[in-house]
């Protein structure tokens, strides 16, 4: 059994730091965290066989009838929680879901990047993602206008803000390095109260699972400290919004298949076939990487928000950027994917950017030419000449390009898929029928 | 010199394959003198050295590598001396140079070890002999707790020592002087006292200061088994402990070191070869583990996370060198873990994969020539020992060997196997390692594939004692032999099962209750005290039918374990064979045609409709004999047979029994054959429509006879029954009623009212007559789709739906008309009928507007409002999105518009007419694809869940060992349940997304 070890060591480590609970996290299918607590003597039977749950309670998992579910934790997730107020200690593991017969549950985000990276396994590839995760630190409680005031906005509030924001990063580094995550943290400067940190580079599993970690831990911290943090990709109208710019790369081995010395822009056969088939595929997969109809006010929102289907060197408005190659680091040849938001379900996000990428080495997409002007500052009708069409601007227009996609809906399984558009076409009929604060200063002055 | 000129003709004669070389060789230098001398007269009786020689097996390569052994001795007087009188010890020197060119190589390297070979029948050495040697050989004092090796090149010494007693052993092997076991055992043996010189060289390598440290090497497979070969990987695990008042970690790094140095000094190459690799394999998490624990870390490991597979590994640990104290502690300590196994948790699950893996692992390649893990190789036998052995070991200690033959003695002595299984399979056994050690021998090579070159062939005979024609006899002995093992390996699971019940041949032990149920509870039976039952019901008495059935049921039990329901199965067995008794042709069947017996199994274990069938009329277990039986009987044959019946039957009711006992006869063909593997999807509903077609055919003419008798006088009126929907279009079902019309025509001159009520009488008793309580299966007769539906009367004449259908016809009517096919009756005015209705269901100029909305908003309604509350419409096969429904009013959608100028279209049944549609344009070839992929699976799985359920079903079962069961039955690997569905929702889905565009036309609004 080749996961002895790591069992052992969980089970060892409950009793040596005294851990009295074990919270079992998976996340539904709309990317929010999900957890189970379990007494440490609950442990070996869970590694066992699961510990069961009424699947039905959760986004996107089960119908009534069939929603006994299994939760199995992947022991090499095990992490104590940092948390101050846990004391004792608390624990987590991340679970993969089963059904009552021990088959990997087609419900399972977890499961669909697994999917995904098994078919990449068969094709001898490894991905690695890098994260850029950008949120807002904000008061708690509204301004006086109703909307939300970021703690670093100066003037009123002047008596905290910088020291606000320092501890926090402070506080949210320690927890996430004690986790395990190393994290590079910078204050973003394109809005007030907007954080960005970068996650290490690494499998797409993992980081995936990072990711669910970081959110929960940047939510943990803000609470602590009395302010309210926010992935939300566009809360404030005129700041930018937060994205999740990834890098991504595939490995050979040990070898980087981005990689070709002599190439342009060093980039392989493989790379240039993966970035065809992101562009070839970005409009069917945007209702994955940008899920809410908030996402589309970032993406419209110009900036270093893609809204346009292109590739460029070093080009910030592109929605595939190749970063600057440095020479002698070869290894480190990789792509930066910009449309994400910081809200997407990270496994499912994956899934499909991956996807659409090895459809391109496949099929051997050819890579059109590069965009090297700033494609915002375009006219529609230069755009049109150079090729460039836009993302979806709406989640309606998303939804619209996801439903034939059959490389989204092979990606995610069936019942993902389609549970994923019903839960999509139901928001946007809800944000349909309401009056938005733009109409009512728009209108009701004038009309 | 010349006196061998002439020899080359009796050399032939002696076995020489090379007669010419072998006479060059002899009339060389020393062997001249000896081998004429031993011939005294060349043309007397039989030359000593010759005669000896050719007894060899390879009677060239002996002589061949005596004369370099000769001209390699600095004094060869004395070997000469002995070739002169070539006695019982110098046949074992020239045995081993016949046999083993690696040896006879060794032997040249090393002239003064041909005594070791001579003294043959001199008695087998010890264990603790071999030990001595070895450590000697390594300059080692092995009085010492911790010999450490002081000679200059240690592992070259212990390579040409150990080679030196393997030549000792072989000489013995080869002349019979030890048998199989022995030599096994003492291969076993030397392998442990090697490990232990190992161990002396690789303490003589530590670095100076390296911590105290207790270091127990355990064997394990065949070496701790004391049943190796020639050639094999040597498995092993470490145990260590740090020695009172020394530091764990320090102790563990030494122990660490003496470990993988003692690997290298046994597998390193050097000029006088490698030993074998040493494989650690075995240990606690295999090779990702750490190659040294303690005795505390192995236990902990073994009572947390292993796997059943590793106390099967367990089963042969035995401590070999080093602290041997230390492994004793360890043997103890795992023992009673290896017999705890079987009451684990997954053990049951367990084994169902090891048994999968004893009986299904056959290797790509060499597979047929492999005899140790191909079909009836030696890792079956092994496998089905330790098998029974975890299983039953835990309440019997008397089976805990680890030696196979031992195991397997014990366990027929026990009553676990019977005792003549047992013999015949230890017979193969021994057999199969004979061979695998002669072949191994030759080269020194870890071999397990038996060559194909005749000369190598003529070796291995020859040194098995086959002196007539070797390569025919080999050939022959290991395909008996391994036959035997096929045959055996099975049966050696489940014959003693019979003895837990039955009374006991003699000489047998009885294998007790509880026994018996562990090892139904393994095998996968869910209800093991019923199962019992049904087995003592089956062999119980002398009955000829209870001898067969003692014999085929170890087998049947096998074929029930491989199928969904194992339980339900044997339950259906006992039944039939009760049912069919004594019925001389049953047991025939069963007793010579193996194939029935398999299929029956298989049938009865994964499908309840079968079962149900068959257990109605048990004698069409007649039918699985051949394939020709098997395949589906075509309509006018069916229908040409039920009418005769019928017309020889004055009692109605007794005529439609004829048709009802022809309808269950057919559908059981048709299943059976579906089920089997033998039958195209795509004729599943043609064959099933043929039944019905002629079950209605007889039943109508069965009502009419009844309706003539009853009036005392002729019909007044001609009646025809026309076939619609799935029946119509040949899509029958499993689960499928009769959808039909019925149509009638008054005689010229004879009264309206007259003829409706004698045409309705006749419809009425064909209804009655399909639907009466009977042995026989009912087929529900619908004719909901007739005009007025069930307001509107049941028979009507051709001119009353004309003037219907013109006046009221809605579309949908005439979508339904589209179906219509006649099945049976008066067939000139089915013809009018049909002509009838043509100008209805091909309109001329298609559909206009409204009749095209019309359609389209029924089919939305039914989407909303017919499926079932609380049904999940993605599962459901008929009205689900992209499902059977969909499909069909899709292509009937096209027909109704397309048909008058389409002459294509203009047929009764989906694919067809779908396939016109795209040959004609009307839909996109890639659309038609995906349509006939949705239908066809949809179709599939739904008879499928009416063939594993016996019932009819409309969606995919919810429960999971349902789902399992159907997934099972079409194709899918048991952990498919969750593919299937993806699978049948990805289908569907795109069916769906075609039907939106062709059936709604759905604009592209939003």
């Amino acid at each position: 059994m080749a996961m002895g070890k790591q069992e052992e060591f969980v089970l060892r480590t409950l009793e040596e730091r005294e851990i009295r609970f074990v919270r079992l996290w998976f996340t539904d299918v709309l990317g929010f965290l999900k957890s189970v607590a379990v007494a440490p003597a609950e442990l070996e039977g869970a590694f066992a066989e699961g510990i069961g749950f009424d699947g039905s309670a959760i986004e996107g998992f089960a119908r009534v009838y069939e929603s006994d579910m299994l939760a199995k934790p992947d022991p090499a997730t095990f992490q104590v929680l940092p948390w101050r107020s846990d004391v004792p200690g608390t624990a987590r593991m991340f679970c993969d879901i089963l059904t009552p017969d021990g088959t990997p549950s087609f419900a399972d985000p977890r499961n669909v990047l697994k999917r995904a990276l098994a078919r990449a396994a068969d094709m001898g590839f490894t991905f690695y993602t890098h994260p850029e995760i950008e949120f807002f630190l904000f008061e708690r409680g509204a301004g006086a206008d109703g909307r939300p005031v970021p703690i670093d906005n100066g003037g009123y509030f002047d008596h905290t803000p910088n020291a606000v924001g320092h501890d926090f990063r402070r506080t949210a580094i320690t927890m996430l390095e004690s986790m395990g995550i190393s994290v590079e943290f910078s204050h973003h400067e394109g809005a007030p109260g907007q954080q960005e940190i970068d996650l290490r580079y690494a499998d797409a599993l993992s980081t995936a699972d990072n990711i669910m970690t970081f959110r929960l831990v940047v939510k943990e911290v803000a609470l602590e400290q009395g302010v309210h943090a926010s992935f939300m990709p566009k809360p404030l109208a005129e700041h930018p919004g937060s994205g999740m710019h990834t890098h991504l790369s595939l490995f050979e081995g040990d070898r980087n298949a981005f990689f070709e010395p002599g190439a342009p822009y060093q980039l392989s056969r493989v790379a240039r076939s993966f970035i065809a088939g992101l562009l070839r595929h970005a409009a069917e997969i945007t209702a994955v990487t940008n899920q809410w109809v908030n996402s589309y006010k970032r993406l419209s929102g110009g900036g270093e928000a893609p809204a346009y289907v292109c590739w460029g060197h070093n080009n910030r408005s592109a929605l595939v950027r190749v970063p600057m190659y440095k020479p002698a680091k070869g290894q480190s040849t990789r792509i930066e994917f910009r449309s994400p938001d910081s809200s997407c379900n990270p496994y499912l996000a994956f899934a499909v950017v991956l996807a659409a990428g090895l459809k391109g080495i496949e099929d051997g997409y050819e890579l059109p030419e590069g965009a090297e002007d700033d494609v915002w500052a375009l006219t529609d009708s230069e755009r049109r000449a150079l090729g460039i069409t836009p993302l979806p601007s709406s989640l309606s227009e998303a939804i619209h390009a996801m439903e034939s996609s059959e490389l989204v809906a092979q990606t995610l399984g069936e019942h993902v898929f389609d549970f994923f558009l019903r839960n999509k076409r139901a928001e946007w009929q809800d944000y349909r029928r309401q009056v938005t604060a733009f109409e009512i200063d728009r209108y009701l002055p004038v009309l | 010199m010349d006196r061998w000129q002439s020899a080359p003709g009796r050399l032939a004669r002696l076995g020489f394959g090379d007669p010419e070389a072998a006479a060059r060789l002899l009339a060389q230098g020393s062997l001249d003198e000896v081998a004429h001398a031993a011939a005294g007269d060349a043309a007397g009786g039989a030359p000593g050295l010759l005669d000896a020689l050719a007894r060899t097996a390879d009677p060239d390569l002996a002589l061949r590598t005596l004369a370099r052994l000769v001209e390699a001795l600095d004094d060869p007087g004395e070997l000469l001396a002995s070739l002169h009188h070539p006695d019982e010890p110098t046949e074992g020197l020239l045995a081993v140079l016949g046999a083993s060119a690696a040896l006879g190589d060794h032997l040249v390297r090393h002239p003064q070890h041909w005594r070791v070979a001579a003294q043959a029948p001199c008695p087998a050495p010890t264990a603790e002999q071999l030990r001595a040697d070895l450590l000697g050989a390594v300059g080692a004092e092995r009085g010492l707790g911790e010999p450490v090796a002081t000679a200059e090149n240690p592992a070259d010494a212990l390579r040409v020592a150990y080679r030196r007693r393997l030549v000792g052993l072989a000489a013995r092997d080869l002349t019979g002087a030890a048998g199989l076991d022995e030599v096994a055992a003492e291969l076993a043996d030397l392998a442990g006292a090697a490990l232990e010189a190992s161990l002396a060289v690789a303490r003589a390598e530590l670095p100076t200061g390296s911590a105290p440290c207790r270091l127990a090497v355990v064997a394990m497979g065949k070496c701790g088994g004391r049943e190796l070969n020639y050639v094999s990987d040597v498995d092993v695990v470490f145990v260590a402990e740090a020695p009172e008042g020394v530091e764990e970690a320090a102790s563990l790094a030494t122990a660490t070191r003496l470990a993988s140095g003692l690997s290298r000094v046994c597998s390193a190459s050097t000029p006088e070869g490698t030993l074998w690799p040493v494989d650690a394999a075995l240990r606690p998490e295999g090779r990702a583990g750490p190659l040294v624990r303690t005795l505390a870390s192995h236990l902990a490991y073994y009572q947390r996370w292993a796997k059943t597979w590793e106390f099967q590994a367990l089963l042969k640990a035995r401590p070999v060198a080093g602290d041997l104290a230390l492994g004793q502690a360890y043997a103890r300590a795992v023992a009673p873990l290896v017999w705890q196994a079987a009451a684990r948790e997954n053990f049951v699950t367990d084994v169902h994969a090891m048994r999968r893996r004893v009986e299904g692992h056959v290797p790509v390649g060499q597979a047929q020539r492999q005899i140790k893990l191909g079909p009836g190789g030696l890792r079956d036998v092994e496998f089905a020992v330790q098998l029974l052995q975890l299983v039953h070991g835990r309440a019997d200690p008397a089976l805990r060997s680890p030696t196979t033959l031992v195991a397997l003695a014990a366990l027929a002595a026990g009553g676990y196997v019977g005792r003549a299984d047992a013999a015949a399979l230890a017979e193969a056994y021994r057999f199969l390692r004979s061979l695998e050690h002669r072949l191994q021998l030759h080269r020194l090579r870890r071999t397990h594939v038996l060559p194909e070159d005749p000369v190598e062939l003529r070796r291995l005979g020859r040194s098995l004692g086959m002196r007539h024609d070797p390569v025919v006899e080999l050939e022959g002995a290991w395909q008996r032999h391994a036959r035997e093992v096929r045959r055996l390996h099975e049966k050696l699971f489940y014959r003693p099962l019979l003895h837990a019940v039955a009374r006991l041949d003699a000489g047998d032990v009885r294998l007790s209750t509880q026994a018996a149920r562990s090892r139904l509870e393994a095998l996968g039976y869910l209800d093991p005290a019923g199962a019992l039952r049904h087995i003592e019901a089956l062999t119980a008495g002398v009955s000829r039918r209870a001898a067969i059935q003692r014999t085929l049921l170890p087998v049947m039990l096998g074929w029930f374990a491989d199928a969904p329901d194992p339980d339900e199965g044997l339950l259906a067995f006992r039944r039939v064979s009760e049912a069919l008794g004594a019925t001389p042709w049953y047991l025939r069947l069963l007793r010579d045609e193996g194939q029935t017996a398999e299929r029956m199994a298989r049938l009865l274990a994964s499908s309840r409709f079968v079962t149900d069938l068959l257990l109605r009329a048990p004698e069409a277990v007649q039918m699985l004999a051949g394939d020709e039986e098997l395949t589906p009987r075509p309509k006018a044959a069916l229908v040409s047979e039920v009418l005769t019946a019928v017309r020889r039957n004055d009692d109605p009711v007794a005529a439609a029994g004829f048709v009802r006992t022809m309808r269950r006869r057919e559908l059981f063909r048709v299943a059976a054959a579906d089920l089997l593997g033998l039958l195209d999807r795509d004729e599943v509903g043609p064959a099933l429509a043929a039944v019905t077609s002629a079950t209605l055919c007889g039943a109508l003419e069965a009502a009419a006879r009844a309706v003539r008798a009853e009036r005392r006088g002729s019909l007044p009126t001609r009646i025809a029954v026309i076939g619609m929907g799935r029946l119509g279009g040949h899509e029958t079902g499993y689960g499928s009623d009769a959808d039909v019309l019925f149509v009638h025509e008054p005689d010229p001159g004879v009264g309206e009212a007259d003829a409706a009520d004698a045409a309705l009488a006749v419809a009425t008793e064909l209804r009655r007559l399909l639907a009466l309580p009977s042995p026989e299966p009912p087929l529900p007769v619908d004719a909901d789709l007739r005009p007025e539906g069930r307001q509107g009367p049941l028979v009507r004449t051709l001119g009353s739906y004309a003037a219907y259908y013109h006046r009221w016809g809605e579309v949908w009517e005439r979508q339904a008309l589209l179906r219509a096919e006649p099945v049976a009756g008066d067939a000139e005015l089915a013809h009018r009928f049909v002509e009838l209705i043509d100008p209805l269901r091909y309109p001329a100029g298609g559909l206009d507007q409204a009749e095209l909305r019309e359609v389209r908003r029924i089919k939305a309604r039914v989407e909303a409002e017919r499926l079932p509350r609380g049904a999940d419409p993605a599962m459901h096969f008929k009205l689900g999105p992209g499902g059977l429904a969909d499909v069909e009013w899709t292509v009937q959608l096209l027909q109704l518009r397309h048909a008058a100028t389409v002459p294509g279209l203009r047929c009764t049944g989906t694919l067809p007419a779908l396939r016109a549609a795209a040959a004609a344009g009307l839909v996109t070839v890639e659309d038609a694809e995906v349509l006939t992929e949705a239908w066809r699976l949809a179709t599939r799985l739904r008879n499928a869940v009416v063939l594993s359920r016996g019932r009819t079903a409309d969606a995919l079962p919810a429960d999971l060992r349902d789902r399992r069961a159907v997934a099972l039955s079409v194709g899918y690997p048991p952990e498919g349940t969750g593919r299937i569905v993806d699978d049948y929702r990805r289908a569907t889905r795109r069916a769906r997304a075609v039907v939106d565009r062709i059936f709604y036309q759905a604009p592209e609004d939003r």
